[in-house]
């Protein structure tokens, strides 16, 4: 069934700078705002997007990330033609190999997307949390009559060597790409989200291949491998709310930008919804000598302590005299009476017994260091988790390497 | 492949709901923050083990379709059973156009689809039964005590408009079928049966031919030397909402922890259709205390002993206190509210002040602008 645009999800990575949050799970599959997973973003663009076919590579401990698309059914992709398919990396007569790098994942499954005769693929990432419509960025890529086309945001020139940065002409034509350049020419930055005509990103991922030299990357290779021969390439300018959260403190940030009326990042607008398969639990309960402050709280909670300026997932137990703040509680954590969290992300059925103290908020004029927990971590009564500090889930201090 | 059968009965009943059954049968009234009413009888079913499922439905059944669609969130969306909804599709009576009067009649109204039920014992309810009950222990009884019909009943004070009661002997055995009585005794009848297949479908075609509709009357009451009742004793919660105050003090309790506890087991949890909604957020302004709130509720200002559906906004100034406002019910800023059920997208405007009290709580019609 020939469909007009399809969309490629890279969801292979380990996002090792979540460190112990990935330890059991893809990045892609980590939660994030009380109710969502990261995956849930670009899903839910598609859909919204008109995209209804969508590729997900995996690679990296895929089975969390499985398990929770499923079907596709709760992001409305499982119709009868296209829906969401899990593309892991698998043997041929002649082999096979890992995914090598992000094109190599592609190229590995030209069979999948050439099914669909597509006149358009979408490549997207799983680690970014943001709302775009990509059917307005492929109406910019046909205007423009480009062969690919890029999303781009400003970012503050001081900031703009960390990210691959695009120069343009004024029609916003790219005319120079630079990975992390050390002076960058424009404030301009790749959000690794692309539009490719087919045919054309066909014939560069197997002549990209043919190169034994390639790290068979995107933004390493396919993209320069373009611009050098001259090719048309857009850059598609989004304003709005975006924010990778391969980091602990950016996936922090933004479950704290989340909170409040003022924060760019609305999920209550119902012209775009983000979908996200739920949990059944009865509803939040709120106890007779709770205080709730700026908080974000789900399903199955049950709040007997303080709360301030914190995200909560469904199935969170906080006890009488127990005291959260600043930090994000992944499903099921159990908070016991008289602990203390601050700046913590404490991972998916934490246990924080009686009086532990996790966490500290920094002091005057000093950066926030975080306090974090990996999942199923149980913490005897009374115990002391110093800020910045990491634990695995048995409770032992692990390095940020 | 399991060996009972689910029918509930979601037709629109007598009841005193007023304003909450105006659009929509008892079984689809909102309840306790995130549910319909006809969950808890899905649930239950598919808790036990039940794959096929029959609703059967007569007037305001609207809200009702949409509520359970195909019946995946039940796993009731199947190639073999699943839900089958059955609204009256024989017309030769009156059924299409006059309320049915009984189960019997409602039940003949849809003989050839109980000629077709696979398994070997159905469990028939009333959609509008607020429990978690366990009914493989209910079957399992059934077979061991070699009963025609075991009744689950409810061996509490609670009294409910229009119930029935059972009195027993020491051997479990229904002796007493009783109704209309001024002050109810005995056990009171929850409005689940267990019987054979084979049995329901005799019964079914015996009522039919002599016109008569109540199972009650005509089965419980006038066969119960005949026929071997045996009574199930549900010892948990178990709510029937016949009225307003009904709905208003069962609802109310679910601020009780451990009525909770009852209702929702982790090991049978009840299973709604979720509202794509944010997560719920309490300003610094806002203050919510002993109450029940689901998701994408935005509070700035202050809930006390009160239960939110999804979608409630409160905002700053505004106080609701031992109040139940269903999903997308707006609250503007300084407005009051106490002992009011506000049913969907109701909106409460500025400075508006609206207090019901305990014992005549205010019901707000959906889509009202006060």
């Amino acid at each position: 069934m020939k469909k007009e645009c399809i969309a490629m999800l890279l969801a292979g990575g380990q996002g090792s700078r979540l460190y112990v949050l990935t330890g059991e799970m893809a990045k892609p599959a980590v939660p994030f705002g009380g109710k969502y997973r990261i995956i849930d973003f670009p899903l839910s663009n598609c859909i919204n997007s008109g995209i209804d076919t969508v590729g997900v590579l995996t690679q990296y401990r895929p089975m969390e990330l499985n398990s929770y698309i499923g079907s596709g059914q709760p992001w409305d992709l499982d119709g009868i033609d296209g829906g969401v398919q899990i593309l892991p990396p698998y043997m041929g007569s002649s082999g096979g190999t890992w995914y090598k790098g992000t094109a190599n994942a592609i190229y590995q499954n030209i069979g999948y997307m050439d099914q669909y005769d597509p006149e358009y693929v979408v490549i997207l990432s799983g680690d970014h949390i943001y709302k775009m419509d990509y059917s307005d960025m492929i109406r910019r890529h046909k205007k423009a009559g480009a062969v690919c086309t890029i999303s781009v945001m400003e970012v503050p020139w001081d900031e703009a060597s960390r990210f691959g940065i695009m120069a343009v002409d004024g029609n916003d034509m790219i005319t120079e790409f630079a990975e992390k350049p050390k002076e960058p020419k424009s404030n301009l930055a790749s959000m690794g989200i692309y539009v490719f005509s087919w045919q054309a990103l066909r014939k560069y991922l197997t002549e990209d291949e043919a190169d034994p030299n390639s790290e068979n990357d995107f933004g390493k290779n396919i993209i320069p491998n373009m611009l050098k021969d001259g090719q048309p390439m857009a850059a598609y300018r989004f304003a709005g709310y975006w924010k990778d959260v391969g980091t602990l403190d950016s996936l922090w940030d933004a479950n704290m930008d989340m909170l409040g009326a003022g924060s760019d990042l609305d999920l209550r607008d119902e012209e775009w919804p983000i979908y996200a398969r739920s949990v059944d639990a009865p509803p939040i309960f709120l106890g007779r000598d709770c205080k709730v402050n700026n908080s974000a709280i789900n399903r199955g909670c049950e709040i007997h302590g303080n709360v301030e300026s914190s995200v909560l997932s469904p199935n969170v137990k906080v006890a009488n005299g127990a005291s959260i703040s600043h930090s994000v509680l992944l499903p099921g954590v159990v908070v016991e009476a008289g602990a203390v969290i601050e700046y913590a992300i404490l991972g998916e059925n934490c246990h924080i017994g009686k009086d532990c103290h996790v966490g500290g908020a920094p002091a005057d004029g000093k950066k926030k260091e975080l306090a974090v927990l990996a999942p199923d971590c149980k913490l005897e009564d009374g115990r002391t988790v110093a800020p910045g500090v990491m634990l695995d889930y048995k409770g032992q201090e692990v390095a940020k390497k | 492949m399991n060996r009972l059968h689910g029918i509930i009965f979601s037709y629109v009943m007598r009841n005193d709901l007023r304003e909450l059954t105006e659009l929509r049968s008892p079984a689809s009234v909102p309840f306790g923050g995130r549910y319909r009413t006809v969950d808890f009888a899905l649930s239950n079913l598919t808790n036990a083990g039940v794959t096929d499922v029959g609703l059967v439905l007569h007037g305001r059944y609207q809200s009702m379709l949409d509520h359970v669609g195909s019946g995946k969130v039940w796993d009731l969306s199947r190639k073999r059973g699943g839900l089958r909804i059955l609204p009256p599709f024989n017309y030769q009576k009156d059924w299409g156009v006059m309320p049915f009067r009984g189960k019997m009649e409602a039940l003949a109204g849809v003989k050839t689809y109980l000629d077709e039920i696979r398994q070997d014992y159905v469990v028939m309810m009333d959609g509008d039964l607020i429990a978690n009950i366990p009914l493989q222990d209910v079957l399992n009884q059934h077979i061991e005590s070699k009963a025609d019909i075991t009744v689950v009943c409810a061996n509490d004070s609670y009294k409910t408009a229009d119930g029935t009661y059972y009195e027993k002997d020491a051997q479990g055995r229904i002796t007493e079928v009783l109704f209309h009585l001024n002050q109810p005794r005995g056990y009171r009848g929850l409005e689940i049966f267990i019987l054979s297949t084979d049995l329901l479908r005799k019964l079914v075609a015996e009522c039919e031919a002599q016109d008569q509709y109540s199972f009650r009357r005509s089965v419980l009451l006038n066969k119960r030397d005949e026929l071997n009742l045996q009574m199930y004793v549900w010892g948990g919660f178990a709510a029937q909402m016949r009225s307003v105050q009904e709905y208003y003090d069962r609802s109310m309790q679910l601020l009780n922890p451990e009525i909770r506890a009852e209702l929702f087991p982790a090991e049978r949890p009840i299973r709604a259709k979720g509202a794509d909604k944010s997560s719920t957020y309490i300003s610094e302004s806002g203050s919510c205390l002993n109450s029940l709130v689901a998701e994408g509720c935005w509070i700035e200002g202050t809930v006390v002993d009160s239960i939110l559906f999804p979608g409630v906004t409160v905002a700053k100034g505004a106080v609701v206190r031992n109040s139940i406002l269903f999903k997308g019910v707006n609250v503007a800023e300084n407005a009051t509210l106490a002992h009011v059920i506000a049913d969907k997208d109701v909106e409460v405007q500025n400075g508006r002040t609206l207090m019901g009290h305990y014992t005549y709580p205010i019901v707000l019609a959906k889509n009202s602008v006060i």
